[in-house]
């Protein structure tokens, strides 16, 4: 069978959802999505591109095509300490995207492109909510494009190095503590930037069946540099607040991952695998605004955030029901880099449970058309956010159904 | 595959729904809000920018924590309403301030309180029994004093109140007092926040105009009060004195605000000061010390001083003459020192009595809490981290006039959203003294100061 096909591959990336870990987005392929996120030693299609370039060449196929969409909803409920009042983040769907193509010039050679959004955030509490000076809403995304080469030694090692460009961009709005006779002054930040790092991995298939890879994603520096910033302030203060550009600072977090599956059963019907993925969360140590004209009101100022490390363990399974249809299990825990006291409803973030469940169908050979479903568990966290005195109570549950379409031929 | 697809699908959106957190569990605990009254003096009674109005009324304390205890069981809690934004009128009430531009003598322009001047509400009864029995100007012992309400003492010499006359049950009755309510009012439950103008009349009259109540009359005088309000088992709180000479009224103007900026300006200065006026009083480029009026200096022509460090310039100061016409250092009309008249100037001395009696009246006050198992508010302590600053839902607030954020434009008085602060402090020692769960405020809803 052409076992090539499916499986996911991928991935690990760290992390979640908006509304995981932090601000990183795990939603890179179906495939992968139906296993619990996991994918560093896997490598049945192009998205191997990105889960560890190592692998890539270990795709059988000369071509190898994979495209999807996810549709990532979060409920999350805001109850404030001690007072009766709770909000809830608006409805509204975020869509990481992913699209991955490699080509095999010689058997143990893979060049490919990859295209996702691996880190990104988007969440409305509404202008008049009681966290308004804290955040009303966020539109945060990364895009990055890798171009990458792999190479395999044998069957048994492979590597793979890809560039990484990532494009962001970003558009936030704030409520400012001073009054005018139609309410609080806003802040509006819109901005987008580039900048690049590296995608490196190693892939090893010591035995037949069992695989093995490692992968490190490089930080990336998101600095937007003269974003548009727009203060609607009180007439009397406008000279305090100019029209301004800002300078925003935001690190994509460098990723380790480790995976191992190995494949059993009557034709390997059966897959299990495994991933361990450590989070370099500690570079993001504040989010930093720093203001072009400054003036006693308008400065640079850092916001903290102080994240912590994290390592995020997940585990999948698969099983091919037929030629025709394979089906997918996973689940995985993603601890919150978050402190409780640095608890921001700008990134309401959690420890979470994820499960997962996936299938995909092959109506010819070499096409399969993938399904996955992701349920984060509806957990439940108190916390301050201590620079601002903002406390309460958050609780969350994310649904993620996505679709995507492999072809490899 | 269809079929799986619309599962899953349908799965996605059967799941869709909110998430539910336990909503703020509330409980009376071991008091009974039933029937709320508050007890006090500008600072209950919802006073603002330089007047009782509207508005301000409306974002009074007792009115905010009412609303909160409401949910715990309370009534209706019914304020002695000022239907202008204006405010009252009566012979002596000033006008209402807004934030606006101001234009100074030198002809600068910049953003200040200005008046603000409309129709205002005629005084007279408001003909119902009201729950806040906050009265402007009070001070303790006013509560015992007979006939606080009756207009027949509103003509001089004055010892009447015209914010009480308002909502006096007998106003002409001439040895009502305003303890005399609580009886008719029944309360099962009461803040009391009382005493601040027993020093505060003194520090606004500049220590000249007025008197420090004496602790053991003080004392006394509370004793009583808290008696009355308790005769018939009600439980409350009561807030102690902040120090009201960090408040901006007292703050705002520097105490060495004769900024010299070139060395000539110093050097002529010296010399009318010491060779022409035989002051020994020196200059430096920068800032310098006002002269203050002082009547015990030993000078045969000009009884001035310079100011020290930590005394205090009021903002009730004629700030013209300040600006344009030399009050503080050499007038401009008479070439000759002229100091700040003492009704303007809080002098050590005069500071020192106001903090040693504050310190006095917190013990007493803390010792009738006791006594009486009731609940405090340490407001002394809350206007010590105010004055540091203080963040709530990234609202920074502090002392400071206007951009302070929690005081009016009088200087005085806190602003609404300043009041939800208090009003939670209030809330917190109800729910400690009494195990209740009442819910603070939500301080974002209540504005802070408006600006043009």
């Amino acid at each position: 069978m052409r076992r090539i096909t499916f499986l996911l591959l991928f991935l690990c990336l760290a992390a979640t959802t908006s509304f995981g870990g932090g601000y990183q987005v795990g939603l890179h392929s179906m495939r992968n999505i139906g296993m619990g996120l996991i994918g560093t030693s896997l490598s049945y299609d192009a998205s191997s591109l990105f889960y560890n370039p190592g692998g890539a060449a270990f795709v059988n196929e000369k071509w190898s095509f994979s495209g999807g969409v996810s549709f990532l909803m979060a409920r999350t409920t805001f109850q404030a300490k001690d007072v009766n009042y709770q909000a809830h983040l608006k409805h509204q769907i975020n869509t990481p995207l992913y699209f991955y193509a490699a080509f095999k010039p010689t058997p143990n050679l893979s060049v490919g492109l990859a295209v996702n959004t691996p880190y990104g955030n988007g969440l409305s509490w509404g202008n008049d909510w009681k966290g308004r000076y804290l955040i009303q809403d966020l539109k945060f995304s990364a895009f990055t494009f890798q171009p990458t080469v792999s190479y395999k030694f044998k069957d048994i090692i492979g590597i793979g190095v890809g560039l990484v460009y990532a494009y962001g961009s970003v558009d936030l709005n704030k409520a400012i503590p001073l009054q005018g006779s139609t309410g609080d002054g806003t802040l509006n930040i819109k901005g987008s930037t580039g900048n690049f790092g590296f995608n490196a991995g190693l892939m090893v298939h010591p035995v037949k069946g069992l695989s093995i890879g490692v992968d490190y994603r490089s930080k990336i520096q998101m600095k937007v540099k003269g974003a548009t910033a727009t203060f609607t302030v009180p007439t009397s203060l406008k000279t305090l607040f100019p029209d301004n550009k800002v300078d925003v600072m935001l690190p994509l977090p460098a990723n380790l991952d480790f995976g191992a599956s190995y494949e059993f059963g009557q034709d390997k019907q059966w897959m299990i695998g495994i991933n361990l993925c450590y989070v370099f969360w500690n570079t993001y140590d504040s989010l930093v605004f720093d203001f072009e004209t400054k003036t006693s009101a308008v400065s640079r100022t850092a916001t903290p955030a102080l994240y912590e490390n994290k390592l995020i363990p997940r585990i999948g399974v698969q099983y091919k029901l037929s030629d025709l249809i394979t089906l997918r299990v996973g689940g995985y825990y993603d601890p919150s880099p978050v402190k409780d006291d640095y608890l921001n409803p700008q990134t309401p973030s959690m420890n979470q449970i994820g499960m997962t469940c996936g299938i995909s169908i092959f109506p010819v050979k070499g096409l399969s058309i993938d399904a996955a479903f992701l349920y984060i568990m509806g957990s439940e966290r108190s916390g301050t956010y201590s620079p601002d005195n903002f406390a309460g109570t958050y609780k969350n549950a994310v649904y993620n159904p996505g679709i995507g379409l492999t072809y490899n031929f | 595959m269809k079929k799986i697809l619309f599962i899953i699908l349908s799965f996605a959106l059967f799941t869709a729904c909110e998430r539910k957190i336990d909503e703020f569990q509330v409980s009376k605990g071991n008091a009974d809000f039933t029937r709320y009254i508050a007890v006090g003096n500008s600072m209950m009674a919802g006073y603002a920018d330089g007047a009782l109005y509207k508005t301000g009324q409306s974002y009074s304390i007792p009115n905010i924590i009412a609303n909160q205890l409401q949910l715990a069981g309370s009534g209706k809690f019914v304020q002695p309403v000022v239907n202008s934004e204006f405010g009252v009128e009566f012979n002596g009430s000033g006008p209402r301030f807004v934030l606006g531009p101001s234009v100074a003598c030198d002809g600068s322009v910049s953003l200040g309180p200005i008046p603000y001047i409309g129709a205002r509400d005629p005084l007279q009864p408001v003909g119902y029994p009201v729950n806040n029995l906050g009265i402007p100007g009070a001070k303790s012992f006013h509560l015992f004093a007979p006939g606080y309400g009756n207009p027949a003492f509103l003509i001089p010499p004055v010892h009447a109140n015209p914010y009480y006359f308002r909502f006096c049950s007998e106003p002409t009755n001439p040895n009502f007092m305003v303890i005399d309510e609580f009886p008719k009012l029944n309360p099962t439950f009461f803040t009391e926040w009382l005493g601040d103008n027993d020093v505060l009349s003194y520090a606004i009259s500049g220590g000249v105009g007025d008197s420090i109540t004496s602790p053991d009359f003080f004392g006394h005088v509370m004793s009583g009060v808290l008696q009355a309000l308790t005769a018939n088992g009600a439980k409350g709180v009561i807030a102690n004195i902040p120090d009201i000479t960090s408040i901006p009224f007292f703050t705002t103007i520097p105490y060495n605000g004769i900024v010299l900026t070139r060395q000539t300006l110093v050097d002529s200065v010296n010399y009318f000061m010491q060779n022409l006026f035989q002051l020994p009083f020196i200059y430096k480029l920068g800032p310098n010390p006002f002269l203050v009026a002082d009547p015990t200096s030993t000078h045969p022509l000009f009884k001035v001083r310079m100011m020290k460090p930590g005394e205090l310039v009021l903002l009730s100061v004629p700030q013209d003459s300040l600006k344009c016409y030399g009050m503080g250092i050499i007038s401009r009309i008479t070439y000759t020192p002229w100091g700040i008249p003492s009704q303007y100037v809080l002098t050590e001395d005069e500071i020192n009595n106001i903090k040693e009696a504050t310190v006095s009246y917190n013990q007493l006050i803390k010792g009738l809490a006791d006594a009486y198992e009731i609940g405090m508010v340490d407001m002394n302590s809350k206007l010590v981290e105010l004055q540091k600053g203080i963040i709530w839902d990234g609202v920074s607030m502090n002392t400071k006039f206007v951009t302070g954020g929690a005081f009016s434009l009088d200087g005085i008085h806190l602003n609404p959203r300043g009041c939800a602060v208090a009003a939670n402090y209030f809330i917190d020692a109800i729910n400690k003294q009494y195990g209740s769960t009442i819910p603070q405020v939500d301080i974002t809803a209540y504005p802070g100061v408006i600006y043009p």
